[in-house]
């Protein structure tokens, strides 16, 4: 093993540790700020150090400051103190190893060794998920069990029943798909994603499996318990369901964990049906063979991005109401800097990719870059419809959900597996 | 007389309804709107800046009790303790003395109110039949770091301006 096979390791699994952990930030700060936009207020905005609110992520850190230093109570009364700080334990491994399976760029090309950019390279892939994905609920359940509570079992019984439900479709909206795909593997299914439909459309999995998205989208929805079918912390019902009892870092433990899941399968989603880290019409072949034009491109795309987004930061980062000298104008002048010391950075970099060997290890690494760039900007626009969700539709009535889940989905996807496979028999 | 009918349509029974995602899928798009309007441009968000925009408070509001007095600074209250039998919270506590300024026969020497048993419903000021106690101070945000200064005595309560004009405040009668 020389030293770039171990620093790539390194890489690799520190990519899929850490970017998830990142995004708990971002994630929280997107549901809160556009919680807020969607219904007209302002969220958090106050937070700050030095003056500097960067959009409400300060705030992140005042709550983990917050949740860090609250006492770590364990209430008397319960029995089995193990399962009971067992639980949130189990929710958040389970959603952040469960990433450590999808693809976040093509297969790495440096010299005469080619890496598998997984955190864990192996070809098992959706199955480690579905089997992970199906785990974290008992992290639920465990927790309204040994919580003794009647609103925590109650909770932990409705995430059971609802995952138990909804894995069927889910699993069934997989079927169709892996008939399409043929492998399991999802850097196999990436690739795939990569050709042409009719040499002219992408060959995503959307395209090929309208129904099927639909079918796995609302499941996974259901699996990572967020509105609509967040019936397990209804509080209107159950005051907050199965995490009734916990408090401080156990509690941020079990919101993390959520957060995870939804970034998780927010990925999963992304790698399944919408591409992976494909661009469209430019698969891997050409994008290296093009990576100078490409690299051209960027280095004229980027300060029109960055001068737009400024402009825009300049028009709404002002207080809204009479303030002598505004602090938020000092404020936005830093950023400005930040945007184009970025910008400047990134040019650099371009240029050096621009003057090396054509096809050579930087323009492979570029085109790596480029494509876990695409990777997270693709995940990040589904974690946003998942917010976008949230406070769009209101929670589903238990019965509803049973009847949604059994009586709708799963029909669907059994009609979805038989067209499916008579289409893939009939072309093959 | 007929009384003037709407029916109201009921929704929902037709099948784009029941398909539910098409709506879904509007509802959405109403959010969105909402959204992209917002990011573009934030100034219409439908917020008071709080600490710096203070709301804007009518005579009518209830807010922190004072205690009102004479033109000569003496106090209107006869400690009759009409007040605090109409209190349902029981947060009036007075103690009565003699009157020696021969304007009235008894005063309060002790007038305390409990601010964190107060519900602020103004049975207070309707009960008084000297006009005595009034809610008209403007304060609504009552802070403190500890409980016992959150009982306020007779002294503070006279202290305290009303927020108002008296003519402002008497309109359409009390």
């Amino acid at each position: 093993m020389s030293l770039l096979d171990t620093l790539l390791v390194m890489l690799r699994v520190s990519f899929g540790v850490f970017v998830p952990l990142c995004f708990i930030a971002v994630l929280v700060w997107m549901e809160r700020r556009g919680a807020a936009f969607f219904q007209d207020r302002a969220g958090p905005n106050r937070a700050n150090i030095f003056g500097f609110r960067a959009a409400g992520l300060v705030q992140n850190l005042a709550d983990a400051a917050k949740l860090i230093f609250k006492e770590d109570v364990v209430p008397g009364h319960i029995k089995h103190k193990y399962y009971f700080i067992l639980a949130p334990v189990i929710v958040f491994f389970t959603a952040v190893v469960s990433f450590a399976v999808v693809p976040f760029a093509d297969t790495l090309v440096l010299g005469d060794r080619s890496y598998v950019m997984q955190a864990i390279p192996t070809d098992i892939g959706i199955l480690w998920f579905l089997a992970l994905a199906g785990f974290a609920v008992y992290g639920i359940i465990l927790a309204g069990w040994s919580s003794t509570n009647k609103y925590g079992m109650l909770g932990g019984l409705r995430a059971a029943a609802q995952v138990i439900s909804y894995e069927i479709p889910m699993g069934l909206a997989l079927v169709s798909l892996l008939v399409v795909y043929g492998t399991v593997d999802l850097s196999e299914m990436a690739r795939f994603q990569g050709q042409l439909l009719f040499g002219f459309i992408p060959m995503w999995g959307v395209i090929l499996q309208p129904l099927g998205v639909i079918i796995f989208v609302i499941a996974a929805f259901a699996e990572t318990n967020r509105t609509p079918f967040d019936l397990a912390e209804g509080e209107s019902e159950i005051v907050a369901g199965f995490h009734v009892e916990y408090s401080a870092m156990k509690f941020a433990i079990f919101f993390m964990g959520e957060y995870v899941a939804m970034f998780t399968s927010s990925a999963i989603i992304v790698t399944l049906y919408f591409g992976s880290y494909q661009i469209p019409w430019l698969a891997t072949d050409t994008l290296i063979a093009y990576a100078k034009p490409g690299a051209v491109l960027l280095m004229i795309g980027l300060p029109v991005i960055a001068y737009f987004f400024i402009g825009w930061m300049r028009h709404s980062n002002v207080s809204h109401y009479a303030r002598p000298n505004d602090p938020r104008k000092r404020e936005v002048t830093v950023y400005t800097k930040i945007v184009w010391g970025l910008v400047i950075v990134m040019e650099i970099a371009l240029l050096v990719v621009l003057f090396s060997a054509s096809g050579g290890v930087l323009a492979h690494i570029f085109v790596a870059e480029l494509q876990i760039a695409t990777f997270l900007l693709k995940t990040t626009l589904m974690c946003f419809v998942y917010v976008w969700v949230r406070w769009t539709l209101p929670r589903f009535r238990y019965d509803q959900l049973q009847k949604l889940g059994w009586q709708t989905l799963l029909p669907l996807s059994l009609l979805n597996i038989l067209v499916t496979s008579a289409i893939v028999i009939s072309v093959s | 007389m007929a009384a003037k009918t709407k029916i109201i349509k009921r929704r929902g029974e037709s099948l784009p309804e029941k398909v539910y995602l098409i709506e879904v899928f509007k509802g959405m798009g109403v959010t969105l709107g909402h959204f992209l309007r917002n990011l573009r441009d934030n100034s219409r968000l439908y917020v008071r800046h709080y600490p710096e925009q203070k709301p804007e408070i009518t005579p009518r509001w209830r807010g922190r009790h004072r205690l009102t007095t004479y033109e000569d600074g003496s106090i209107k209250c006869v400690a009759c303790f009409m007040c605090q039998t109409a209190c349902p919270s029981r947060c009036i506590m007075i103690e009565a003395g003699e009157r020696l300024d021969g304007r009235e026969e008894k005063m309060p020497v002790r007038f305390d109110i409990d601010l964190l048993e107060c519900i602020y419903c103004g049975y207070c000021v309707e009960a008084c039949p000297k006009d005595a106690i009034r809610m008209d101070t403007g304060i609504f945000s009552v802070v403190d770091h500890n409980r016992e200064s959150m009982m306020i005595g007779l002294e503070e309560l006279a202290a305290t301006p009303g927020a108002f004009s008296e003519e402002e405040y008497t309109k359409g009668g009390i």
